[in-house]
């Protein structure tokens, strides 16, 4: 049996049919991978994972996910979509919109109320996942009145508690503080320990070596122009700098300032 | 700083901000559903139809002095739910009957409420005469307005709104409405910090001096991309449900939990409507 979780083949996407934004994709993502998806802004990642989510539909080429094709408006894909959302879990880059419910937990629960779960055990999952993100004080705020990196944890967590088999995570650490930032590479680690895949979109190049295993590079052309382990990746100077994905740093050193590029596997001086 | 050019030229964008910043503090901040008091340890389900039962006898009874203690009830409840009285009759003697008083003030005049005069006066040449019918009528109106406003206003202050959306459901409203007003009031307070932001970010830019054709050029501007906005939020949070399972019938928590002091409660509620029907009656 196959253990191909996405196959994707010459997948090409545009906007309104003018604005290209995924041109002539291949991936193939198998079970309990930790892949990383980075480029610059701009480069196609939120797409690529929404096409991985079944949210949108490709232009030209074929999406498949355990084995069947992905297709709008298709009578096989309306009847597997349930199983499809049950498997597969999107965090979205903005946390707002992942969280419409008006109160956390309602937020937890509606996920597995719309699988059918059981309203004890979906209480149960609340509180479950509660604890493993540590958000068990903010379960009857309302999502408005949270920090960004509490939103963040939260939106995980409405994904957490469907227990999907693969976890798509959209710049995930983007805008939050270290500790945060550690709590959800935490937590991503640990998910794919239990065998769960795990595909990242980011451009925060010093977490790679943590979430991925694996890495493509998406460039300006909308396209993989690279693809490897995280570690040739990153040690990589000119495919990173030509993808603009380097790091630039200013530093006074003795009274003097300089400009240096910065990999993030290399050590600084 | 209180500059009357400043406050000539950003009428407009005072307007704006005040409305936000009163939606914000009286429907969106929830300090008082929050706190530990009397009606906040209530099941929301008993405390919406025991209001449901006070507003209904507040607004049949005809005796100004029975929709009295029915205010004076509203006060005391106020007061064993932690909310500070001032602000509480601020939020509800200064608006909204400033408002009924407008409306009732023809009725006094024996023009329209012919009957007993009680005091006239003479403008300009018009004799003006308020009557006892109209006077009577007039009291009866603002008080029943001051108790019926008062109890909206309690129980919305003490209750947090996403229960009292749900609530909804008890009366037969289907999920899927719940869940859309649900929604629209969650994304309420983000676009009313959304239009706070772009208006700092446009005083960051012009400056706090700006011609009121200018200002209006900028509101109009703020609408289209406030809508603009939306109408992508819509769909990225459309897809957000897709993604977590949502088929166009939305399965949502049935949080509520009837405990022995919530029915105790609906019943002091039955019977003091009760016994103002009755007093009513015997009056």
């Amino acid at each position: 049996m196959s253990d191909t979780v996405f196959e994707v083949q010459d997948v090409h996407y545009s906007y309104l049919g003018k604005f290209p934004a995924l041109s002539g994709v291949n991936m193939t993502i198998r079970s309990g991978e930790k892949i990383a998806v980075i480029g610059a802004n701009g480069t196609g990642k939120s797409t690529l994972l929404q096409l991985l989510d079944g949210l949108i539909f490709p232009d030209r080429g074929t999406v498949t996910a355990f084995g069947e094709r992905l297709l709008e408006h298709s009578e096989v894909y309306e009847k597997a979509a349930h199983r499809f959302r049950q498997r597969v879990g999107l965090v979205f880059q903005n946390a707002d919109i992942q969280l419409f419910c008006p109160s956390v937990r309602e937020d937890i629960a509606f996920g597995p109320l719309q699988f059918g779960v059981a309203e004890g055990e979906v209480n149960r999952r609340i509180l479950e996942v509660a604890e493993v993100l540590d958000i068990q004080h903010l379960l009857d705020r309302v999502p408005h009145q949270l920090s960004i990196g509490e939103k963040r944890r939260v939106a995980i967590a409405s994904v957490l508690a469907i227990d999907p088999d693969v976890y798509l995570f959209d710049e995930p650490t983007a805008g939050l503080d270290p500790l945060t930032v550690r709590h959800i590479i935490d937590f991503i680690v640990s998910a794919n320990q239990r065998g769960k895949t795990i595909i990242t979109a980011t451009h925060d190049l010093h977490i790679i070596g943590e979430i991925a295993d694996t890495v493509y590079v998406f460039g300006r052309n909308k396209s993989i122009v690279s693809g490897g382990s995280a570690e040739s990746i990153l040690n990589d100077r000119s495919l990173l700098e030509s993808n603009n994905l380097i790091h630039i740093h200013r530093h006074h050193h003795d009274g003097r300032e300089h400009v240096h590029q910065h990999l993030p596997l290399e050590p600084h001086d | 700083m209180s500059n009357p050019l400043h406050k000539k030229h950003d009428f407009i964008e005072r307007s704006i901000l005040s409305a936000l910043a009163f939606l914000k503090d009286a429907t969106l901040s929830e300090e008082y559903a929050n706190r530990k008091g009397f009606l906040q340890s209530l099941d929301p389900r008993f405390n919406t139809i025991s209001f449901l039962a006070f507003l209904v006898t507040a607004v049949s009874l005809k005796s100004a002095l029975l929709i009295s203690s029915l205010y004076l009830l509203c006060l005391i409840l106020a007061t064993l739910s932690g909310i500070p009285i001032r602000k509480f009759l601020l939020r509800t003697l200064i608006f909204i009957p400033l408002f009924s008083l407008f409306i009732v003030l023809p009725t006094l005049f024996s023009f329209v409420t012919p009957g007993e005069p009680v005091w006239s006066f003479h403008v300009v040449g018009i004799t003006g005469i308020i009557t006892r019918p109209g006077l009577d009528g007039a009291v009866l109106f603002v008080v029943r307005v001051a108790a019926s406003v008062s109890l909206v206003v309690l129980l919305s202050m003490t209750t947090r709104h996403s229960e009292l959306l749900k609530v909804l459901r008890v009366f037969g409203i289907p999920q899927v409405f719940v869940l859309t007003v649900s929604m629209s009031y969650r994304y309420l307070y983000l676009f009313a910090t959304m239009i706070e932001n772009i208006f700092t970010a446009v005083k960051s830019r012009v400056g706090v001096v700006s011609h009121h054709r200018h200002g209006q050029n900028i509101v109009a501007w703020n609408i289209a991309n406030t809508w603009n906005r939306t109408t992508q939020m819509s769909e990225d949070v459309y897809m957000a449900m897709l993604s977590r399972g949502y088929t166009g019938e939305p399965r949502l928590l049935s949080a509520f939990h009837a405990k022995p002091q919530d029915w105790l409660w609906l019943l002091c509620a039955v019977v003091i409507c009760a016994f103002l029907f009755y007093k009513g009656y015997t009056l």
